[in-house]
This record gives structure tokens, C-alpha cells and sequence, in this order.
């Protein structure tokens, strides 16, 4: 029988800082018991895997990767699964002296196609000359692979045979890169952050010492993918620079079974755990169904929210439905993050919960771009989430669209300093050239506000809808619509379109589930006017089929590709006129899954 | 854990199949071999999983992750399904 590695080490004393590569942290971890776990759609124990053994086996399988005559810091890429096999791979790199490449995993029906094509792209940007998975995506990946630079493609059993290299191998060190990360950038133009080593110590570090304040006793709970940041760096390499054990659930098993990972975390006793808003949500929706039964979340100290816009009430509704089962709402901890950043810049508070700045969305906020709180007779207002201020070493400035910086309140670009940002976009000057800036700067084209220091996120600045001069963030209408009965979280993408007379013009594609003339017409009446409402001017509605609207891998809503759709015709309205054709091109992986991604 | 089948006949298995996909399909909607799961019955990703759970908890069987995206059609289902039982002797 297995058992799962302990939360406290017994001699090694515990260290969250002073690594100056990934391999120093993890050499200091194989000092200790701790390690990782993984677990079954059923939250049960499958594999083991210490930190000792993951040190040991990665350590033998560099000379095989070697082998295979790869120069130093090439890269390699690897289907991310959460196994054992995959952890061994990405650490045997960093011994080998080779760049490792997570790659993503495609979790939705039918999308085998999209996905390979997404794959070849990644294979394409990051030059990977090795690609490596599991027997079960071998085959996805060698189509991937064809027409790439890939020269060797293989399963983990298969490298593992290959003859050792006899030549001694440089491992990573101090100032190399550490690894390629996709989360970010379309299908069409994938774009990987080169994360080093330093960017990575030294953002694990303000994460373990400032953000989750860790401590011994912590234990972290996981099922977010590991080619994701806030997977990969919040709950895989910082546990591993900070000694933490970990208990994984594959990312299919909790979309399966949401419920899972809270029955996991309340059987393991973890103390931290991160999920976008959207996984809160789903547990939510099914404990309706099936009950608490048994579940005792009272330990889990640090419940993280990044990955996307945080929606408080979807949080509070989490709340109330897990508070039976000793669940703290002070335990939310929001947190803004970015993959160019590596992960983290700043957490709110610890033990503060959630805590929503609320603003009144007038003429003030949307042509004078003014955060001013709402008043008791405010009109429409918006609740956003306070994000808290940036971590010690990190600044943040709030700029307008000339550079400049603005006040307190005063909404604007979110520009980052910080140790842990990237160098640049991996073999892409341009796209690097855009977004980092003189002096140390990064922009990262999201859109926020200032409150006493604290971070307020927006929205992203690309997707802004300007008519008639008016700011109008495309989340509001979103969001609006996805209250509605029938409607869910991504069903719906609002951007503008410049029409003959150089105005624009507001466009919102909402996916319709039903196929019922009458109660289409209804449920067109109904968000019709809460769109025109919320935007205070006639928005054009594209009720579309399921599916029609499109997501990155890391999950946020592609308007770029909806407004590609709409114009190009491939998104078009159910109603009447236009017949539905099964199969049209516009199909992605979308929803709830894709976001997990 | 429901009682396994261990020779599935396969008309069988496609009207059982058919009818755990129904509970996800629009009312009335035509249900046969190559009716396209996502197209032709808008079954999104949320509902995908749902399906996947009563399809495993039904069989007893589990469903392969790596196999989730090459399922396009109803008949696609009910091959896994008859692969999985089968794997399972």
C-alpha cells in the first residue's frame, strides 16, 4: 500500500529562500520526506513521488536526454500530464542543461484537430528539438510534430531506455533560462515566456515568504493543469523551493467531479489551494446536488483566486455553500498574476477574504476613466475585486496611453516591475518589443486601477470598446448577459466592429442553447435589452450556436477571434434567415474546461 | 458499482448510450451512429464531463482522458465504451 509523503519534514529545516536555480531548491528538498502525490478521479492514491526520488530519477534519466546530442539550452518539449513522469522529464532537463516546454492537454470533445494544430504551433515557436509524452498522446504529438524541427519523438519509457550520453553534462545553473511557458497569444501566433532561474527563485520566494506567508504544517492541494503558471509555478516548482508536499488531481478528473478536490483537500488536511473563480463556481453548482457530506475544510488557510477576472459574488456563493463544511471566506485570498511575470505580483492580504471596490460605471468611469466609488444613488455600478498590493521588490505603475503615470483611482495600463520578470518572448523580439518597456518596465496590457496601493484589474486594455468616445469594457456587458437565466460563464463575447461611417459600433455574440423558435425570440427580447441597457447605447445581438466562441490556452476569452468570426462570417445568428450548419469552422475548445487550460 | 457487462451486444449498447446522451441532447432531438455530439446536440464542455461521470458510473469503466478529444460522434462513444468493457473482460 502507498502512503502519501508527509506535510513536515523530520530533520530538514525548513527553507523558502537563498536557491539560486531550481535544481539547488530541489537538491535541498531530496534532503527531507516530503514530496509529491497523485491521486485518481476517485481521490485515491495512485503514485508517490518524494522529493529524494524525483532528485534521484531525474538525475539518472539526464544523461539519456543528453544522449541524444542536443545542444546546451535547446529546448524540449513535453505533453504537461499530472504524473510523476512528466515532473522527472522537466527536472531531467534542467540536469541535462536543456529548456523544457510544457505542452497542453486537450480536455474538451471533439477537438482533436484545433488541438493538434495548437500544438504544432507551440513546437514550431519554441524550436523544440525533442518531444516527449505518454504513450497515450504519442500519436497527437507525432502529428503534431510533422513539418517541425523535431527530430526525436518518444515516450518517457523510451527516453529512459536510450543509451546514457558518456560525456559529462552541465546542469542549469545561477544564470540560465529555466523553461518555456505558452499561456498566453492565439492558436495562430503562440507566444512562450522564457522564464530563468532567477525569475523563478525569486518569485517563488516573495510568494512563499510574502504572498502565502508558508510555514511548516502547510500543504498544498492541486488540480490545475501544469503547463498553466499558476499550476506550474504556484503549485509545483515553489512547493518543490519550499519543501511543501502536494497532492495532485489530474485537471479532467476534477472537471468530472469538481467535488473531488475539496474531498481531497479535507482528507489530506492541505492549507492551500488555488483555483480560478470559475472552479469555486462549478463545486458550487454540484454541492447543491450532492451534499457536504463529511467535508471538513476549516485547515484550508489560503483558498487562492487568480487566472481570470475574479467575480466576487460567484465567490461568496462558494462561500455560503462550503461555511456547513468549516469553510472560512476569510480564506479567499485574490491575487493578479501574469505568466510574463512568471506568476505572482501581488495577494491580497491573508485572512482578509474578499474585498470588492465598487464603482459607479457612469460618463466619469467610461470617458474620464475615473474609479469613483458608488454612491448610494448610483445607477450602474460595478463590484470589482480589490487585488492587493505588489509583493516587496515589485512596483506597479498605472500609465495613460502616453506613458505617463496616473493618480490613485484613475483607471489606466497596468505596468509591472519586478525580479521575476520575463526577458522576453521565447526566439519573438517583436512581441517582446512590444510589451517590455525602458527602464525594467513590462506592460501587460491589462487595464486597472489603484485603491490605497492596492491593485484593481479591469479588464484587458486590447478588447476596450470606445463609441462615441465612451470607454466601455467589454466584461460589463459580458457579464450582464451571463446573469441571465440559461446563460453560463463564457457564453458570451462583446467587442467593437468600426463601421462605413468610422464610428463604432458595439457587437455581442451570445451562445444559444435553444433550438425552439419561440423561446429563442424571447430569450432575444430579454438580452437585447439588458445589453442596451448596460452599455447605454444599440448594441447589435449574434445569437450563435454553441461553441462558435473561442478560447486561449490560458483560458480568456478570445474576442479577437469572435470579432474575426462575426466579420468573416463564420459566426452568424441562429435566427430564421440563416441555417445552423453543423460543423462550421469556428469550433474551439470553450467553457469552463478550455479555462482550466 | 452496476453489475458489468462483459459481452456487450452492440444495438444494445448504442440505445443505452443513446439514452444517457439523451438527457444532455435538446428534446426530440434524432439520435444515431454519426450524430455529431457537440454540432448537432450543442453538448458544451461543462456537459461533456457530466456525460463522461454517468457514462463511467454506468459501466463501471473509466473513461481515457487522451480520448476525450478524438470523441466527435455518438458512434465514437459507444466504441469507447465497448473498447473500455472489453479492456475490462
Amino acid at each position: 500500500m502507498v502512503l502519501a509523503t508527509p506535510t513536515v519534514n523530520r530533520g530538514l529545516p525548513f527553507r523558502t529562500g537563498g536557491f539560486r536555480s531550481l535544481l539547488e531548491g530541489l537538491d535541498y528538498a531530496a534532503g527531507g520526506e516530503t514530496g509529491v502525490n497523485f491521486y485518481n478521479g476517485r481521490g485515491e492514491l495512485e503514485q508517490v513521488l518524494s522529493y529524494r526520488e524525483l532528485r534521484d530519477r531525474a538525475a539518472a534519466l539526464a544523461p539519456r536526454l543528453a544522449g541524444l546530442g542536443l545542444a546546451r539550452l535547446e529546448r524540449v518539449a513535453i505533453l504537461a500530464e499530472t504524473s510523476p513522469e512528466f515532473l522527472v522529464a522537466f527536472m531531467a532537463c534542467q540536469f541535462a542543461g536543456l529548456v523544457p516546454v510544457p505542452l497542453p492537454l486537450a480536455l474538451s470533445l471533439g477537438t482533436h484537430r484545433t488541438h493538434v494544430e495548437r500544438l504544432r504551433g507551440m513546437l514550431e515557436s519554441s524550436r523544440a528539438k525533442v518531444a516527449i509524452a505518454s504513450e497515450a498522446y504519442r500519436g497527437q504529438l507525432a502529428e503534431a510534430a510533422v513539418g517541425t524541427l523535431v527530430t526525436w519523438i518518444g515516450t518517457h519509457a523510451e527516453l529512459a531506455a536510450l543509451p546514457p550520453s558518456d560525456r559529462p553534462v552541465l546542469p542549469l545553473g545561477p544564470d540560465d533560462p529555466c523553461y518555456v511557458q505558452y499561456s498566453s497569444g492565439s492558436t495562430s501566433f503562440p507566444r512562450g515566456v522564457l522564464v530563468t532561474q532567477q525569475a523563478i527563485t525569486a518569485n517563488a520566494r516573495a510568494i512563499a515568504e510574502h504572498g502565502l506567508a508558508l510555514r511548516p504544517g502547510d500543504r498544498c492541494t492541486s488540480w490545475l493543469p501544469l503547463y498553466h503558471d499558476m499550476g506550474l509555478v504556484g503549485c509545483c516548482l515553489t512547493p518543490v523551493l519550499t519543501q511543501i508536499s502536494v497532492d495532485y488531481l489530474a485537471t479532467a478528473s476534477f472537471a468530472t467531479r469538481p467535488l473531488v478536490w475539496l474531498k481531497l483537500l479535507s482528507a489530506t488536511g492541505g492549507t492551500i489551494s488555488f483555483a480560478p473563480t470559475f472552479g469555486y463556481e462549478l463545486c458550487a453548482r454540484r454541492v447543491a446536488a450532492n451534499g457536504l457530506v463529511g467535508l471538513d475544510l476549516s485547515r484550508w488557510r489560503v483558498a487562492g483566486i487568480g487566472g481570470e477576472m475574479i467575480r466576487p459574488k460567484a465567490l461568496a456563493e462558494f462561500a455560503r455553500a462550503f461555511a456547513a463544511a468549516g469553510f472560512d471566506e476569510r480564506a479567499f485570498v485574490p491575487s493578479y498574476g501574469l505568466a510574463e511575470a512568471t506568476l505572482a505580483v501581488t495577494f491580497a492580504p491573508l485572512g482578509r477574504g474578499v474585498r470588492a471596490d465598487t464603482v459607479e460605471l457612469g460618463e466619469a468611469f467610461e470617458r474620464r476613466r475615473i474609479a469613483a466609488p458608488a454612491g448610494p444613488r448610483a445607477q450602474r455600478t460595478r463590484a470589482f475585486a480589490i487585488c492587493g498590493r505588489p509583493m516587496p521588490g515589485y512596483t506597479i505603475e498605472i500609465r495613460d496611453e502616453h506613458g505617463r503615470a496616473l493618480p490613485e483611482r484613475r483607471v489606466g495600463r497596468v505596468c509591472i516591475k519586478g525580479p521575476s520578470l520575463m526577458t522576453g518572448y521565447d526566439h519573438n523580439p517583436e512581441a517582446t518589443r512590444q510589451v517590455l518597456l525602458e527602464d525594467g518596465w513590462l506592460d501587460t496590457g491589462d487595464m486597472g486601477y489603484l485603491v490605497d496601493g492596492e491593485l484593481v484589474v479591469t479588464g484587458r486594455s486590447k478588447d476596450l470598446i470606445i463609441v462615441n468616445g465612451r470607454n466601455i469594457w467589454p466584461q460589463d456587458l459580458e457579464w450582464a448577459v451571463e446573469r441571465l437565466p440559461g446563460v453560463r460563464p463564457g457564453d458570451v463575447a462583446a467587442f467593437a466592429v468600426t463601421g462605413e461611417d468610422e464610428r463604432e459600433r458595439i457587437v455581442v455574440i451570445v451562445q444559444c442553447r435553444t433550438g425552439d423558435p419561440r423561446q429563442q425570440a424571447e430569450f432575444r427580447r430579454t438580452v437585447q435589452a439588458v445589453i442596451n441597457r448596460q452599455a447605454g447605447t444599440e448594441c447589435e445581438l449574434v445569437l450563435a450556436p454553441p461553441r462558435s466562441l473561442t478560447y486561449t490556452t490560458s483560458g480568456k476569452l478570445s474576442r479577437a477571434a469572435a470579432r474575426a468570426g462575426y466579420l468573416e462570417g463564420t459566426i452568424r445568428d441562429l435566427g430564421g434567415i440563416v441555417p445552423v450548419e453543423p460543423g462550421t469552422p469556428a469550433n474551439s475548445p470553450r467553457g469552463p474546461l478550455a479555462e482550466v487550460g | 458499482m452496476p453489475a458489468a457487462m462483459t459481452t456487450p451486444d452492440p444495438d444494445r449498447l448504442l440505445a443505452e448510450v443513446s439514452e444517457l446522451v439523451a438527457r444532455f441532447a435538446p428534446p426530440g432531438a434524432k439520435l444515431e451512429r454519426t450524430t455529431e455530439l457537440t454540432s448537432d446536440l450543442s453538448i458544451d464542455s461543462v456537459a461533456a464531463m457530466d456525460l463522461v461521470m454517468e457514462i463511467e458510473d454506468r459501466y463501471g469503466i473509466d473513461v481515457p482522458v487522451n480520448e476525450i478529444a478524438d470523441l466527435v460522434t455518438l458512434g465514437d462513444l459507444v466504441d469507447l465504451v465497448a473498447r473500455q468493457l472489453g479492456a475490462r473482460g
